[in-house]
């Protein structure tokens, strides 16, 4: 039976003097906090400082001892639990898509208890999966075991979103991938992120995350929130040593001019590296089984180009080599300074180059990663 | 009339053949798991025929001992072994070789051989697999005990059989009920023995 | 033995008028006992106050041997296929109540986790996550019964509920050794072919249906 669409937008969230404590220990101490509506608020803490236990008390899988948590308003205790939780997307660490349902019948559960009809559900599906760069003609009918780590993060943000929630609360998300896979999540995240202009509570361990993504970030320490605001309030006006040390890791890049591409690529894992003359159906299992999306295409120890895990599937049926399908991309040496590779990349529109060490590859210059993490 | 001495006859019987098979079964079964244990193949096959031969029906099992042994209480005790050695076998087996394999790898970094890992650490990690193995495997003796009266083990089926053939309730009473209660019994000394004889380290 | 001298064994003893009588009281009893169990299982999830005490019970019940279980009905069923039923639901309903109330209660608590924050209704988390995702464990409980259910099915002949036990014990009341040996081989053969049928079905609904 459909619920009530409880609110379309967000204008504000407001937890006020919010406690849980569980065994007579603080999970969260008096907790003040306002969200902006279509803000994106970050929040970031050692492990046990009660990060997920806030995200959970706004939808309500857990309740405050004490305490109040209103949304434009309207305090959530007054709501109807199921009501609330459909007006509200939940993207966690370890996805949890069901294993005997399809990705389209995971996206679509909810729609289909809220009564839409088949068709409103696959249009639905189709529209999601395709807005998280998953080939939906591809991916409707597999089961979450046939997926990457990567993809099945993918289909539980397309989940999320069947409803069109205003609200995202993202707990966090991209914490199991390999580093690589990460940044190419957060970037599409980030395009994703303008289109759908929802309102994000967001937890990460990960302070260059934080700053790429986030409005505003917030510290939580010992069940308290420690600090909250903007990247340069938290890196000029730190409230303690604790806030600073935490974001001192994600500022070391004062002076432009003197950086090499060393100091800001990606490292790479040997997994990535794969044989040209691999059939593409073998690189996509080995993709799979690795967990990666991306993989660099090397012709003995030279680098030709790289493949992607989505376009190779696209291919279908095929006895070719990856290389015959590898796109050739920039390669810098590590020791070049960063800033005029960066501006040559720029100029040539390449979201992607080699970083190479005594001509053998050692990592990926993402150059939209980089400009991010340097304003 | 049955007599208390009819009874306590026939459920001397009864256990004698009970106990008998339940300790050749033993000491067949444990073996055979830990021979399997050293061989993949071994292990397989037995595996593999004790799943098959635990799906066929008691009675075809005694019947068909019939006519390849003939009738009494050997050809009994062999048709109650046929099924009896399955679930002990099984469950020793599975005992034995479902260990944590960090466990067997530290056990051989410290210079275990064979013998003490199997001694020290498959055994005692088997020990609550082996005993519902044995507590199982005697429930069922009990329960094939009564048929085997059919091909003359005599015991408490014996008293039942008589009185279905000739409609006498008190007969049947007096092989069903002991039977009963030694099952319980079975059950109840199973799982007092399996309380004490099992540490309770797991959890 | 020659094909010829099987199909005369065969026929004196009307052995496909026995195999229907047997598969007949085995579908019926595996019915009832899967109806039974299941909707017990779901019942006992949704009291977990009372589920120790019924399966404790039903242990009980599991622990007596069967010819007396089966002699103990015959006042209140009489002779026949009834109280053979009735004995194999009995000593069904342990495995498939235990596995059911166990594969519902031990399902992923990920999945009931992220269920619940998408807003499914306890309705809809019992009959579209914990139910589906604990068919692998439901089926492992069947598949027990089945073995069960096939074993006291041919006890029935015993008191003369017809069935493959009943040519048995002609066999071997006027040992007739072709009776005895093609009967018993044919009811173990049935019995085997029955569990892998219902060992491939649980298969399958391991993977379909299993946590990866
Ligand atoms: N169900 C629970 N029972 C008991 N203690 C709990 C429970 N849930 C959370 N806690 C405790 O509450 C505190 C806050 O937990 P929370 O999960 O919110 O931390 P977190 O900041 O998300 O940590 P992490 O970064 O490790 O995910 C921790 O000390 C945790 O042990
Ligand atoms: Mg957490």
């Amino acid at each position: 039976m459909p619920s009530k669409r409880i609110f379309d937008r967000i204008d504000s969230i407001q937890l006020r003097g919010v406690t849980k404590k569980y065994e007579g220990r603080f999970a969260i101490n008096d907790l003040t906090l306002d969200i902006e509506g279509g803000e994106m608020l970050i929040l970031i803490g050692p492990s046990g400082s009660g990060k997920t236990t806030t995200l959970r008390m706004i939808n309500r899988l857990i309740e405050p001892d004490s305490g109040t948590i209103h949304i434009n308003g309207q305090d959530i205790i007054e709501l109807e639990q199921v009501s609330l939780r459909r007006n509200i997307g939940y993207v966690i660490q370890n996805i949890g898509l069901f294993p005997h349902m399809t990705i389209a019948e995971n996206i679509g559960l909810v729609a289909k208890l809220e009564g839409w009809d088949k068709e409103k559900i696959s249009e639905r599906v189709k529209y999601l999966l395709d807005f998280v760069s998953l080939p939906s003609e591809m991916f409707m009918n597999r089961y979450p075991h046939q997926l990457s780590g990567g993809q099945q993060q993918r289909v539980g943000l397309a989940r999320a979103l069947v409803m069109d929630p205003p609200l995202l609360l993202m707990d966090e998300p991209f914490g199991a991938l390999d580093p690589i896979l990460r940044k190419q999540l957060q970037e599409e995240f980030c395009i994703i992120r303008e289109k759908l202009g929802k309102t994000i509570i967001f937890v990460t361990h990960d302070i260059e995350e934080a700053f790429k993504l986030a409005d505003r970030i917030g510290i939580m320490d010992d069940a308290k929130l420690v600090q909250i605001g903007t990247a340069e309030e938290l890196i000029f006006h730190p409230a303690n040593d604790m806030v600073a040390s935490i974001v001192d890791t994600g500022k070391k890049f004062k002076h432009l001019d003197t950086l090499r591409i060393r100091d800001l690529m990606t490292p790479l894992d040997n997994k990535y590296v794969h044989a040209a003359s691999l059939a593409v159906d073998e690189a996509i299992d080995s993709m799979l089984a690795k967990d990666i999306e991306l993989a660099v295409v090397s012709n003995g120890n030279e680098p030709v180009g790289i493949v992607r895990l989505p376009d190779l599937m696209r291919l279908g049926e095929t006895s070719d080599t990856i290389g015959d399908h590898a796109v050739s991309v920039p390669s810098f040496a590590s020791d070049e300074l960063l800033e005029p590779s960066l501006k040559d990349l720029h100029e040539k529109g390449h979201s992607i180059a080699f970083v190479t060490d005594n001509g053998r590859i050692s990592g990926f210059l993402f150059p939209n990663d980089v400009f991010r993490q340097l304003v | 009339m049955v007599t208390i001495e009819t009874i306590l006859g026939h459920t001397g019987e009864h256990l004698v053949l009970l106990l008998t098979t339940l300790f050749v079964s033993i000491c067949i079964s444990l073996p055979l798991a830990f021979a399997s244990l050293y061989s993949k193949r071994v292990g397989y096959v037995i595996m593999k025929f004790a799943n098959l031969a635990q799906a066929v029906p008691s009675f075809a099992v005694v019947a068909i001992v019939v006519p390849l042994i003939g009738i009494g209480f050997y050809p009994a005790l062999i048709a109650i072994l046929l099924r009896a050695l399955l679930p002990i076998i099984k469950n020793t087996y599975i005992g034995l070789s479902t260990v944590n394999a960090s466990m067997l790898d530290y056990a051989d970094g410290i210079g275990l051989n064979k013998w003490q890992i199997l001694r020290y650490i498959r055994l005692p990690n088997a020990y609550p697999a082996i005993f519902a193995g044995i507590k199982f495997a005697s429930i069922l003796i009990n329960s094939i005990a009564i048929l085997t009266a059919y091909i003359g083990s005599g015991g408490l089926g014996e008293l039942i059989f008589d009185g279905l053939v000739g409609f006498n309730n008190e007969k049947i009473l007096a092989g069903a009920i002991p039977a009963i209660l030694i099952a319980l019994t079975l059950d109840v000394i199973f799982t007092a023995m399996e309380k004490k004889l099992v540490p309770d380290y797991r959890k | 033995m020659l094909l010829s001298d099987l199909m005369n064994v065969w026929e004196a003893n009307s052995l496909t008028t026995r195999t229907i009588e047997h598969l007949t009281m085995f579908s019926i009893a595996i019915v009832i006992a899967s109806i039974i169990g299941v909707s017990l299982g779901i019942y006992l999830y949704s009291r977990p106050g009372i589920a120790h005490p019924v399966l404790n019970f039903l242990n009980v019940v599991e622990t007596i041997p069967d010819i007396p279980l089966l002699v103990l009905l015959l006042p209140i069923f009489g002779l026949g296929e009834e109280p053979t039923i009735v004995a194999s639901i009995l000593y069904s309903l342990l495995p498939i109540t235990r596995n059911t109330y166990t594969g519902l209660k031990e399902v992923d608590q990920q999945y009931v986790d992220i269920a619940h924050a998408m807003g499914l209704s306890q309705r809809d988390i019992l009959f579209r996550v914990r139910i589906p995702l604990s068919l692998p464990m439901i089926a492992g409980g069947l598949r027990i019964a089945l073995v069960f259910t096939m074993g006291v099915v041919t006890l029935g002949g015993l008191i003369a509920a017809g069935g493959l036990g009943a040519a048995l014990i002609a066999g071997i009341q006027l040992y007739e050794v072709g009776t005895i040996l093609v009967a018993g081989i044919w009811t173990g053969l049935l019995a085997v072919i029955l569990d892998g049928f219902a060992g491939s079905i649980e298969k399958k609904l391991q993977r379909r249906y299993g946590t990866w």
